[in-house]
């Protein structure tokens, strides 16, 4: 079994079952996933529809429309398998047609669909076999003409990722650039193009021309769209770096590109030779274009290449305005840069607060979108370039290297609200509800502008929030700069007006002199918190009201130094509260240490691990504590606090653990070492390294309850929530309502909800999905929009002529009322009814 | 939220902690409201002459009486320019005293002599009135204390270097009783707030006697021992309770019960040279004001410090600390103005603002501005103000006020930042000299890893401010940990540079200097570290 070790005197876990997503968890091979969420809305570029009022993000397996007045999710398109990378909105040709809601979509599934995104349903699929990495339709309208009987073949360009050739010496080329019918649902043509990896097809707007960029090199085609059989010629363009991206002139032939040194390339006039109708000019007249073209590399078939230079680090978007007038640009530093085409002049919108991913503009001119490496959807006012509405993920981890290990950042768990709590590159810490899968609010932990992310020397390194969710606690770390200037600030914060907000309370500069901390912990009852750090100390923190000037206002209160205490000068590595809070657990290397945190006396020093133990957790309010160590010699031990012994251990590598809250299971996320590859290899499917089981244990027993196989568990976490009943549907009342719920995080941030103790398959339903589906904002129109509505007047002539009449019984509403053959006939009805009316006016007269 | 992320962060200093002693507490706060200016006043400023008494007239407008040299000089309270010098006094002047109606004053002396003058004349400067109007002939050592009386005006009592007190009938300028009961100097005497009979002098034979005109025996009614040769006693306003000031105490006794200590005082660490009664602030309807009915005991020493003793819950409530020896203080009736006298001739004055006065000239303004109203005249574009009519228009209560928005101050350095532009920033913040700002800027740096670069493209002049600043601010306790690392890599950085400069080797010696001493103290505390530790240890212990 290798490191791949169950020591212990259970039977150990049976081999789990590891399957292709996180969707599917195994539970003794059934699987049932009540929520799932967490999606990365900037894997690939979202699309406006054709009246700019939707906005369709690729989500996961899903495309989710949100309004863009409102930022709020209204449908999802469900019926991809797997990771949905390209969505193109049908554009509307006549300004009736702007209510049609219909969009293509590629997948990594290998199939193309065609939606009507209003409702929301699946039209069409068409099955192309390959992964499909992106996608454009070049004469996309086509297919919406309904006029004419005879449909023309509607044509799209893929970029697939063709794995059947063999892998050799690993150079062969996956990438495949493809044509598509999607009328016929058949490969048209051969293959245009073999890249090393599937790239990104860029399309012009005007439908002329696709390209990609390969490495140094853009490809370029232009579609011929005279005939029926789609004429392709191609062009190449050289460069001395990499390219990063392209984008297409709207009307005229002008390619823009951007290399990884930040450079943006302007090639004017490409393919004159090449793509020119008459097959190209006369042999004098080419000599003296080449003459002419400046900083064209090559004989390459453009006019004239202009260099721009702004941007300090690689260039991820340009974007031309639809009037071609701008060219928008972006990347690694966060701002988006508006060059002027014919000048060159810039403007700037700054500090958007992360990498820029992609640019989109809609049919409505005032407005764009841009998404940011953050999981936001900014959406721009074109004209003034502010941000109307953002549209907030889950933050994705951090992309920076691990530069120590002691600068992972975990999140932290509140069991009670739903929430976690994540931090963020921009020195702050996001507060997102997993029950409603939506961000609740941002905390700025360091007061510092956004940077780049070359360098990151501030991370918030932990984050620990009370039992009761209403105070909150964060370390953050300055790295120094060759020894000068580092700072660890470990700051109190109390809970703010609004949900998930907080303020600052106490920030303590250096707590533990300049050692870093390894773990912060509240206490469950009191205002009470153990910071532990490296330098071999630990700190108890107590709130203080100044009891000097009780008499007079008392002054704000702030956290203390209540206690410091420290076990043979040894690093203390984790610590922890018992549930009722009169044991404090301490780790101090191989050891754990056991004291009064009120007294602040030493009570007792138990076993030794193996290694380094990472993480102590009490399991409820059983008398069991929990230690984890990691490295090479990881163990996950079970101590025993009445008899002061360890009760069982297992030599496995845990990455996240979590203890129920009342009763006496405990669920360990443990990460699968590499042997378990070959260990698995007798099953069709192999484990990835990283992927991990989450393996529930009852605190008592050795044997484990359940195991399920997850993806991507590296930097993973799992907790235990507390079920909120009212969430679940109505419908299944009679079904046993969980009280607790596991939810894993993967290392991407998408997470996943069950309920570790059910039997059944049945899959439970939550409302909080279905009435989050908003009612659409109804905008003013016309006179409304421009001025306001106007205020009502109450007409005075209508009053007057209204004054005759006394309120009358209104009959008529009970004459018509009913079935059309129950009522009698209309004849009648109608002397009846004109009589109600005359009848009361000479009563009032009267 | 679009308004959120566009905010920048200016770079701020890390907060300092603030101890609990500035929070003040509102009776800290009254005290420190006292303005202090310092009146050198005398006219020759070469020989300086200690400020032995100094008293306020008790009626308004309150002039006080400053007694040095062979002169006593009467002050305005609101001024502190001084409205009239009566030197009459053939040698130095002791213990000038006003009568309880303030029309009088009466000083000792060092000839034996008690004269008497009239303020009015005194105020209008005639120069014939500059004499006294009576003079008390008895003492045949000089005359220390001399004092009115509380109610009494037509007797004093004063006590002399011949251990004597004598009771004088001032009109017909004769002695009525003399005191017998001292056996050393007396220096200090106090009457009794409540009776006109009762009065009270210090000697330094470290005994306070009581005394009582109506007694015929002409013994003292009460006697305590000090302990100190005394230097002041203070009936205080109950007239109950007698404060004395001897020694490095001040003792406060209980006279109805026959003279038993009550508290003492021994914040002082050099002799007590004067005490006064003061009071809390009136009409001053400052919620923040400590009550204005409670009194205190101010008191000044040799130390240089002046403190606020609170003597009903024997709490020292305020200290404050003067450059030279103080030797008498006095506080005038109407809580205002705070008089403090030195060795070396420097009066301490200081007076608080009252806002009544504001009040005043308010309504002053107000009825002068109606007096002016029909020349007001209608404003014209060639007029300034014409531009800027209507500005200062108060919205009415349905007005919908249309906030501006709030225009951000940056600093310099905040904005040189933002365009990365780092060492411009760095000198910037090293000109304004302020060290939490630059200390400030400098981490900024360090987060974007840009200090050492900065630091090494600095040109000379610019390295001398650094290296000027280093100097002065990396011993200082809240930026060491921070500066002294720096300090150690800018000389190593640059080590070329300061050889070749002069200045920036005068600059790099001071440096050295500076840590050298800092060195030297850190040894010194540990040594006292040393010592100390054993010590708590043991009482631990037990």
């Amino acid at each position: 079994m290798g490191g791949w070790n169950l020591s212990g005197d259970g039977d150990g876990i049976s081999s789990p079952a590891p399957l292709p997503s996180l969707k599917y968890m195994v539970r003794n091979g059934s699987f049932r996933a009540m929520l799932t969420g967490g999606k990365s809305f900037v894997s690939s570029p979202p699309a406006f529809s054709s009246d700019g009022k939707r906005l369709l993000v690729c989500t996961g397996n899903t495309v989710s429309v949100f309004c863009t007045k409102t930022g709020i999710q209204i449908t999802e398109l469900k019926g991809h398998t797997t990771s949905v990378t390209s969505v193109i909105v049908v554009p509307s040709s006549t300004p009736a047609s702007k209510v049609l809601c219909y969009c293509w979509t590629s997948s990594l599934d290998g199939t193309i669909c065609y939606w009507d995104f209003s409702l929301p349903e699946l039209v069409r699929k068409v099955d192309v076999h390959l992964p499909v990495f992106s996608m454009i339709i070049p004469n996309v309208l086509g297919i919406a003409v309904e006029g004419k009987k005879k449909q023309p073949n509607l044509f799209a360009f893929i970029s697939v990722k063709d794995t059947t050739r063999p892998d050799v010496l690993n150079k062969a080329l996956h990438g495949k650039i493809l044509k598509c019918n999607l009328t016929k649902s058949s490969q048209a043509g051969g293959v245009l193009s073999e890249t090393r990896h599937p790239e990104f097809i860029t399309g012009s707007i005007s439908g002329e021309y696709f390209g990609i960029r390969n490495k140094r090199k853009i490809h370029v085609w232009k579609i011929n769209a005279n005939g029926s059989k789609y004429d392709v010629k191609k062009i190449k363009l050289h460069h001395t770096k990499n390219l990063s991206v392209l984008a297409f002139h709207p009307t005229q032939r002008i390619i823009a590109a951007g290399d990884v040194t930040g450079r943006i390339l302007i090639w004017r006039g490409f393919g004159n030779k090449s793509f020119s109708e008459n097959g190209g000019p006369v042999n004098g007249k080419a000599v003296k274009i080449e003459e002419e073209r400046a900083g064209v590399r090559g004989d390459d078939d453009a006019e004239s290449c202009s260099t721009w230079h702004w941007h300090p680090a690689e260039v991820k978007v340009l974007f031309f305005s639809s009037d071609g007038a701008y060219l928008y640009s972006g990347g690694k530093e966060g701002v988006l840069v508006v060059w002027q085409l014919d000048t060159g002049n810039k403007k700037f919108l700054p500090r958007i607060g992360a990498p820029l991913l992609y640019f989109v503009d809609s049919p409505d001119p005032t407005l764009c979108s841009i998404s940011c490496a953050d999981n936001q959807i900014h959406l721009l006012k074109t004209s003034s370039m502010e941000i109307l509405k953002s549209i907030s993920g889950i933050k994705l981890p951090c992309s920076l290297p691990a530069i120590n290990d002691g600068l992972r950042c975990g999140f932290f768990f509140d069991c009670a609200a739903g929430l976690v709590a994540i931090p963020t590159e921009a020195y702050s810490v996001q507060f997102y509800s997993l029950l409603e899968d939506r961000e609740v609010s941002q905390v700025q932990i360091c007061e510092r502008n956004h940077q780049a992310p070359d360098d990151v020397t501030i991370v918030v390194t932990l984050l620990a929030l009370s039992e009761d969710g209403l105070k909150l606690s964060t370390v953050d770390t300055k790295l120094s700069e060759e020894g000068i200037g580092g700072l660890v600030c470990l700051k109190f914060w109390d809970y703010g007006s609004r949900r998930g907000q907080f303020t600052l309370s106490t920030i303590i500069y250096e707590p533990h002199s300049d050692a870093r901390i390894s773990a912060i912990a509240f206490h469950p009852i009191c205002d009470m918190v153990v910071s532990s750090s490296y330098s071999g100390d630990f700190k108890i923190w107590v709130r203080s009201v100044n009891m000097q000037q009780k008499d007079r206002e008392s002054s704000k209160p702030g956290w203390r130094c209540h206690s410091v205490g420290s076990y043979k000068r040894k690093s203390m590595t984790a610590a922890a509260f018992s549930a009722d809070g009169s044991v404090l657990a301490v780790a101090a290397e191989t050891v754990i240490t056991l004291w009064d945190p009120e007294q602040n006396v030493f009570v007792a020093v138990i076993g030794e691990t193996t290694s380094c133990i990472e993480t102590l957790s009490f399991v409820g309010k059983s008398e069991y504590l929990l230690a984890v160590s990691r490295g090479s010699k990881a163990q996950l031990s079970v101590w025993s606090m009445s008899k002061l012994s360890i009760s069982w251990s297992y030599q496995l590598l845990a990455e996240a653990v979590t203890c129920s809250r009342d009763g006496s299971r405990f669920a360990v996320l443990v990460l699968l070492p590499e042997s378990g590859r070959r260990m698995n290899r007798s099953e069709k499917t192999t484990i990835q390294v990283g992927d991990g089981v989450i393996v529930l244990f009852n605190v008592e027993d050795p044997v484990p309850v359940a195991t399920w196989s997850v993806k991507k568990a590296k930097g993973g976490g799992i907790s235990f929530l507390q079920a909120d009943p009212s969430l679940i549907d109505e419908n299944f009342s009679d079904e046993k309502s969980p009280s607790e719920m596991l939810v894993y995080l993967s290392g991407d941030h998408e997470y996943i909800l069950f309920d570790p103790y059910s039997k059944e398959d049945s899959t439970i339903s939550w409302n909080c999905r279905k009435s989050r589906a908003p009612l659409e904002e109804t905008g003013n129109s016309g006179y409304a929009a421009i001025y306001a509505e106007l205020p009502e007047i109450p007409s005075e002539r209508h009053q007057i002529e209204s004054a005759p009449y006394l309120p009358s019984e209104k009959p008529w509403e009970t004459i018509f009322s009913g079935s059309s053959h129950v009522l009698p006939p209309l004849t009648k009805l109608c002397s009846v009814f004109l009589e109600s009316l005359l009848e009361k006016l000479p009563t009032a007269q009267d | 939220m679009a308004d959120e992320r566009i905010t920048t962060f200016p770079v701020k200093p890390k907060l300092k902690p603030n101890s609990k002693k500035l929070s003040s507490t509102p009776e800290s706060k009254y005290w420190r409201s006292f303005k202090t200016q310092k009146i050198s006043n005398q006219n020759n400023p070469i020989t300086t002459f200690p400020i032995t008494s100094i008293e306020f007239s008790p009626i308004s407008p309150h002039y006080f009486a400053a007694t040095f040299s062979a002169s006593v000089t009467l002050y305005s309270s609101q001024t502190f320019d001084p409205i009239s010098k009566i030197s009459s006094f053939s040698d130095f002047a002791y213990s000038a005293t006003f009568r309880s109606d303030g029309k009088l004053l009466a000083a000792g002396g060092e000839s034996g002599i008690v004269q008497i003058f009239d303020i009015k004349t005194q105020e209008k400067k005639e120069i014939k009135s500059r004499s006294s109007i009576r003079k008390l002939k008895g003492h045949t050592r000089p005359v220390h204390v001399v004092r009115y009386p509380s109610f009494d005006k037509l007797h004093l009592f004063s006590g002399g270097d011949d251990a004597l007190v004598k009771f004088w009938d001032v009109a017909s300028e004769t002695q009525v009783m003399e005191f017998h009961g001292h056996k050393d100097y007396v220096r200090s005497g106090c009457a009794s707030p409540i009776s006109s009979d009762m009065f009270a002098t210090g000697s330094y034979d470290h005994t306070v006697n009581v005394w009582d005109s109506r007694v015929a025996s002409r013994e003292s009614v009460i006697k305590f021992d000090h302990g100190h040769p005394i230097e002041d006693v203070v009936f205080l306003p109950s007239g109950s309770l007698i404060a004395t000031a001897g020694g490095n105490s001040v003792k406060i006794w209980d006279v109805i019960s026959g003279g038993k200590l009550v508290c003492t005082m021994d914040s002082h660490v050099k002799t007590v040279t004067s005490i006064c009664v003061g009071r809390g602030g009136s009409g001053n309807s400052n919620r923040e004001e400590f009550e204005s009915d409670k009194s205190r005991l101010l008191s000044v020493s040799l130390d240089g410090f002046m403190k606020v003793f609170d003597y009903s819950t024997l709490k020292v409530t305020h200290s404050m600390r003067f450059p030279l020896p103080l030797l008498s203080i006095a506080f005038s009736p109407d809580c205002s103005t705070r008089v403090i006298g030195t060795s070396n001739g420097v009066l301490y004055a200081g007076k608080r603002l009252k806002k009544s006065t504001v009040e005043d000239n308010k309504l002053d303004q107000w009825s002068f501005g109606s007096a002016n109203e029909p020349q007001k005249r209608v404003l014209r574009p060639s007029n300034f103000r014409y531009f800027q009519r209507g500005q200062s228009e108060k919205p009415s209560e349905e007005d919908y006020v249309v906030k501006r928005s709030k225009k951000v101050k940056t600093a310099e350095h905040d904005k040189l930042l933002r365009k990365f532009r780092h060492k411009e920033a760095l000198v910037s913040a090293l000109n304004v000299k302020n060290p939490a700002t630059v200390v400030a800027v400098m981490e900024e740096l360090v987060a974007r890893k840009k200090l050492l670069k900065c630091v090494e493209n600095l040109d000379i002049k610019e390295f001398g401010v650094l290296l000027e600043f280093l100097h002065k601010y990396s011993t200082m306790p809240i930026y060491s940990g921070f500066l002294i690392a720096l300090a150690k890599r800018v000389l190593q950085l640059r080590t070329e540079d300061v050889r070749s400069s002069d200045v920036l080797m005068g600059h790099a010696r001071n440096l050295k200097r500076s840590i050298e001493e800092e060195i030297r103290i850190q040894q010194s505390l540990q040594e006292i570290h040393g010592i100390v530790s054993p010590l708590l240890r043991i009482a631990g212990r037990r």
